[in-house]
């Protein structure tokens, strides 16, 4: 950091650089912006938003109600003068001095940074199971962007599967623009639902909305299949049909009643995991949970990481959702503009304790649903040994059950001995769920199986895209030799 | 779901050698699932097919060839008027596709 940060006459305003224009990221570039400092916020799509609010690549024929994720992008666009917005980039890396790679249109770049809000959001966690490669198995977020930024329905049977309450959500979308939701399966049971009603009641606005999610699939029709796994996906060249059957509190399936149900779209997903690589590669420590991806970065009552300067908010930082991920967004604002100087320690204080409490409130009822979502140990067994569970390197659950046989009990000497997360995914998909076979299996512990390893390049990128490197932000990026 | 697509909000591209029509904004495995095209790849070791499956850039399975450039994430890049897309087999890499 450099000196007198508290002057209020210092030349140099801070370099600041946002990561991700979800909720969290857009929450902390406003509540920047709002303090008069300026920032530039880079994010892979071409409208900001995030995954749950993505801007319709498809004009939409029916008027779509303003959401919070329309109000965000109107605060944004007001402070268009001190908020830099660069869609279409990639990070590539993360450098020492929080000097960060992008990629755009226009080639690479370097973006120098006093202070990195990391708010890089979550993805869908799909542990494998016989037939989950198949195409016409997507993600429920997947299905959910198709028919609402797209423009496009997802199948003409489709099936939800997983469990939370996205898929209500999901489902509702689907069946409110036409499409034939053959039923819900998810593996809570009802009476698991009951015993977690105290933390649930923790913030009774919450609760209503997912009675009301309830109540819509109810009224619309569709078969909510509660305490039931899917098994397997079936189909020649593409999915004709999934496998479900009942399971137990530990999600076990009872393959003696299992049942076919026709359907071309599978839409499956236990929950999310948050995305690390960014975090990683910047140096943070990282701290072991329970929860899906089994990893989160440590923060401060801020959201300041273990390195300095560097800051994260949103799901990136632990599953929580939009709501909190907005809360969490501000929070990083206020400490980020604190320890610039830009307001004082006090006013920071005063304006944090609301969102704080709020954040408190909204953390009772996250336990509660944590709590009936986090996965248990019988998903960790649907795969079969032909079962491929690295889809980039498609290496079987066979391979990997005779290297952990062998002794690979961590992610790294697993990726050594079999390739498990050696592709363009970079492990985001295999991971996770290999992470939790481990720990599962009473093999190893979270902290010993380890986090992935990202590296850099983060995102795959042509040498081509890295040659036609353009000009940084700042001067201070070395020049070309001879050209000085 | 709209079908009668106004020819003039159209944009043109061409998928292993046949013609469809997608809306403009479209992603590439958009337009794709719309044209009832599921099947996006295949993979290098056992030929299996792949699809759209995360939609948002994490997964890399609904890789196409797009203009003759190989490895393109369909369901990040914009179909664009007069795209040329294959399927793509194994690695997408001409020289070595003859690998076992």
């Amino acid at each position: 950091m450099s000196t007198d940060v508290s002057d209020p006459a210092v030349e140099n305003s801070p370099r600041i650089v946002v990561v991700g224009a979800g909720p969290a990221g857009m929450a902390a570039a406003i509540s920047l912006a709002e303090r008069g400092l300026s920032v530039t916020i880079v994010d892979q799509a071409p409208r900001p938003g995030g995954q749950i609010y993505r801007f319709p690549a498809v004009p939409s024929t029916k008027p779509q109600e303003p959401d919070r994720g329309a109000k965000l992008r109107h605060h944004l666009a007001e402070h268009a003068g001190r908020i830099a917005h660069l869609p279409e980039h990639h990070v590539v890396g993360i450098y020492p001095e929080r000097r960060l790679g992008v990629c755009g249109p226009d080639g690479f770049r370097i973006l120098e940074s006093d202070h990195l809000v990391l708010a890089p959001g979550a993805y869908e966690y799909v542990p494998p199971f016989p037939g989950w490669t198949l195409p016409g198995v997507m993600t429920p977020g997947a299905a959910q962007q198709l028919v609402k930024s797209q423009g496009v329905s997802p199948g003409r049977r489709v099936l939800l599967a997983g469990t939370g309450p996205f898929l209500l959500v999901v489902a509702l979308a689907l069946h409110e623009m036409g499409v034939t939701v053959v039923g819900i399966a998810d593996t809570l049971r009802r009476r698991d639902a009951f015993w977690k009603l105290p933390s649930l009641l923790a913030d009774g606005k919450l609760l209503k909305q997912g009675l009301d999610y309830v109540g819509g699939v109810r009224k619309a029709g569709i078969p909510l299949l509660t305490g039931h796994i899917v098994t397997r996906a079936e189909g020649h060249g593409r999915l004709e049909q999934v496998v479900v059957a009942p399971c137990d509190a530990d999600w076990v399936p009872d393959h003696g009643r299992s049942r076919p149900i026709v359907a071309d779209t599978l839409c499956i997903g236990y929950g999310f995991v948050p995305r690390l690589g960014l975090a990683q590669l910047a140096g943070c420590e990282l701290t072991p949970t329970n929860l899906p991806g089994g990893w989160i970065p440590v923060t401060d009552a801020w959201g300041q990481t273990s390195v300095p300067g560097v800051w994260t908010a949103g799901d990136g930082a632990g599953v929580a959702g939009s709501i909190v991920a907005e809360l969490a967004g501000q929070l990083v604002g206020l400490g980020v503009a604190s320890s610039c100087g830009a307001i004082a320690g006090t006013e920071a204080e005063t304006s944090a304790h609301p969102i704080r409490e709020r954040l408190h409130q909204l953390s009772r009822f996250r336990k509660g649903l944590d709590a009936l979502g986090s996965p248990r140990p019988g998903l960790s067994q649907l795969a079969d040994e032909s079962t491929v569970v690295c889809r980039c390197e498609e290496i079987q659950r066979s391979e990997v059950d005779a290297a952990i046989a062998s002794g690979s009990t961590t992610l790294r000497s697993l990726k050594v001995s079999t390739r498990l997360g050696m592709g363009p995914c970079q492990g985001r998909m295999c991971q996770p769920a290999c992470a939790r076979r481990l720990v599962d299996l009473g093999c190893n512990t979270v902290q010993e199986v380890g986090p992935p390893a990202f590296r850099t390049p983060l995102v795959p990128v042509t040498l081509g895209e890295l040659s036609g490197s353009t000009e940084s932000n700042n001067s201070s990026t070395p020049e070309p030799a001879g050209a000085s | 779901m709209s079908t009668s697509v106004l020819r003039s909000e159209t944009v043109q591209f061409e998928f292993e050698g046949r013609q469809f029509l997608a809306r403009p904004g479209q992603s590439v495995a958009a337009a794709l699932w719309s044209a009832r095209e599921a099947v996006l790849r295949t993979t290098a070791q056992e030929g299996a097919p792949r699809g759209f499956f995360c939609g948002m850039g994490v997964c890399f399975d609904c890789l196409v060839t797009i203009d003759g450039r190989p490895n393109r994430q369909g369901c990040l890049v914009p179909v664009t008027d007069g795209m040329v897309i294959t399927r793509q087999h194994g690695t997408g890499n001409p020289a070595r596709e003859d690998e076992p």
